[in-house]
């Protein structure tokens, strides 16, 4: 590999020498690829399937070039056992069913409508902020009506449909419901700090925008709130725990299209090994 | 050095009455804080932390705070979550250096964790504020429930003359952690009797039934069952409370997933544990009760984390 001196590798947020973690118990490629890059700063990210000592595994890779050389490696590798809902389910087998990523994310956007950088992350940060403490009383017309999400390579909106046409439970949204119905529930309010939100591709050429952030569940008295319909709802996590995710948008005509996450379970307050402890705690979108 | 001390008294015209000041010897009397003092700065931390306020505390300007290896605000966190305390509380001191720690157990909506704190007191200010929290489901073993008292052992005195020497003590911890790493227990002194509780769980000596039977401490390690555990480190000893002889040691254990199985005499070739699957680390917080300059009993909070996740404090 051409790599720079001084080269940096982190494997889930902590800084390790090339070669060690994953890269001493990879064993082959999987058959889940997706590339995303961003020529004007050198960067690409791939989502893609792995196999380690057998066991199928999601990866997340960020590249950071300079003077052709790769200055930077960011990993996540997402293993059995981390995901709580499903803890036998690295999202890998998942991703494999899918055969690869929704075309649309591959289509280019005609000239005309491409928008700059700045909008682009602008806009994919609206489901961040929308998200973060939601209360269902938002401006959500962000999300496009065929918006759809795959989260660890299963579907967790319905179909393209952004209307509430699932029922949700008293204290959950669910599934059935559209992108925009489900933060139309005011339920999300668990996740109460969506931070280090690091934008480190915006292809504008395909309206692509992907970043590296952190879900925190609190889980103190964030868990009693009240939804856009009056009632007082306790719910979410019980414990306080925290998503390390990274997340890809399609924006077209300012708005999110589909979205497609690979994420898994961290120490809350985790930082991400490449953000100051100040911006690894911030809300505040970067780029 | 005598210059400077003159200075500070007046140039020197009241020696005299500047070394035998009653508002110096109070002041140095006030910013000492002896075992007392630490462990009442555990029951503060405590009451606080479950009242969700920690402006109840008296902390230092630039006091750091860690939760499982990560730094937070203070109020974040177990903070912003806990509820009532349980009836475990084994608390340890090292008044010479200024620390205290204590395990604990609290309940968090319903749910029983283990916490172990460590607090260092500057002129009687917490500077210093390192906890580790086992919780389900980021810790493969937890048992709250078997933890209603501390074992008596931990709270004896060791008598004044018999107290090893700080250096001895830890020299004595560091070869359990040693045997691990090398896969022979044979290095580690051990009392026969020896026991170790993980999160609430006696994992050695085992029982019949477990799969390596009813082995002693040392005999288990010396199975080479552990020795997906490639290295202990870092390795820190913040508390060693000589007069119980208790050593604190706040250890990384990490497991680079290169190994998953060992043969084991008489048994023939064995899995290793869930964590030798894939590169992973748990971060620990053990504390070995010496007696007779032997380890006589072992109790820890185990936290799983990434492979090498930084503790905060190296």
């Amino acid at each position: 590999m051409p790599l720079k001196k001084g080269v940096k590798f982190t494997e889930d947020g902590q800084r390790l020498d090339v070669g060690d973690g994953f890269w001493r118990t990879a064993t082959a490629r999987g058959t889940y690829k997706f590339y995303m890059d961003d020529p004007v700063v050198e960067q690409v990210v791939f989502f893609g399937t792995m196999r380690e000592a057998g066991n199928p595994v999601s990866l997340v890779l960020r590249l950071k070039i300079e003077d052709q050389q790769i200055a930077e490696i960011e990993t996540i590798v997402i293993r059995t056992g981390m995901n709580p809902s499903r803890p036998a389910d690295t999202g890998a087998e998942a991703f494999e069913k899918l055969g690869g990523p929704d075309p649309l994310f591959l289509e280019e956007i005609p000239p005309a409508e491409r928008v700059s950088r700045d909008e682009l992350a602008r806009t994919a940060n609206k489901y961040f902020s929308g998200m973060q403490l939601n209360d269902g009383k938002g401006d959500y017309s962000f999300f496009a009506d065929d918006c759809s999400r795959i989260e660890n390579g299963q579907l967790a909106t319905q179909g393209r449909n952004t209307v509430a046409d699932g029922a949700a439970p008293a204290t959950s949204y669910t599934v059935k419901q559209g992108c925009r119905a489900q933060f139309e529930t005011g339920l999300i309010h668990f996740v109460t700090r969506i931070r280090d939100r690091r934008f480190v591709v915006l292809d504008t050429m395909h309206g692509v925008a992907l970043a590296f952030t952190f879900f925190d569940h609190a889980a103190g008295n964030t868990r009693t709130f009240q939804t856009p319909d009056g009632k007082t709802v306790t719910a979410g996590p019980t414990n306080p725990w925290t998503w390390e995710i990274a997340e890809a948008f399609k924006v077209q005509n300012g708005k999110i299209h589909r979205i497609l996450a690979i994420f898994q379970r961290c120490p809350y307050g985790m930082n991400s090994g490449w953000s100051s402890w100040e911006d690894g705690m911030s809300d505040k979108a970067r780029w | 050095m005598r210059t400077r001390f003159l200075k500070g008294c007046f140039g020197g015209f009241l020696l005299v009455i500047c070394a035998a000041s009653p508002l110096r010897v109070a002041r140095a009397a006030d910013e000492s804080c002896d075992r007392a003092c630490l462990e009442g700065m555990i029951d503060q931390y405590l009451a606080a932390m479950t009242a969700h306020d920690p402006s109840r505390l008296p902390l230092a300007k630039d006091v750091k705070f860690t939760e499982d290896g990560v730094q937070l605000q203070l109020g974040d966190a177990l903070w912003a979550t806990a509820g009532s305390l349980g009836t475990y509380k084994l608390v340890f001191a090292e008044p010479e250096s200024g620390s205290v720690a204590a395990y604990a157990v609290v309940q968090e909506n319903g749910s029983g964790a283990l916490l172990m704190v460590r607090l260092k007191v500057v002129k009687r200010r917490i500077t210093e504020i390192e906890t580790l929290v086992a919780r389900k489901p980021t810790t493969s073993i937890l048992n709250t429930d078997n933890l209603t008292e501390p074992h008596p052992i931990f709270l004896e005195t060791v008598p004044e003359g018999d107290r090893p020497s700080r250096q001895e003590m830890v020299s004595t911890v560091g070869k359990y952690f040693d045997g691990i790493e090398q896969g022979n227990g044979d290095i580690v002194p051990f009392d026969a009797e020896c026991v170790r509780i993980e999160n609430g769980i006696q994992t050695c000596p085992g029982s019949a039934s477990s799969p390596l039977g009813a082995l002693s401490c040392g005999a288990q390690l010396s199975t080479k069952i552990f020795t997906y555990i490639q290295s202990v480190n870092p390795r820190r000893f913040p508390i060693v409370d000589r007069e119980r002889g208790l050593v604190l040691a706040i250890v990384r254990f990490n497991h680079p997933g290169t190994q998953q199985t060992v043969e084991v005499p008489g048994r023939g070739r064995m899995t290793m544990g869930r964590y030798s699957q894939w590169p992973n680390s748990t971060q620990i917080a053990e504390l070995f009760k010496i007696k007779d300059r032997k380890i006589r009993e072992i109790t820890a909070v185990i936290v799983t984390a990434a492979y090498r996740a930084p503790m905060g404090w190296e």
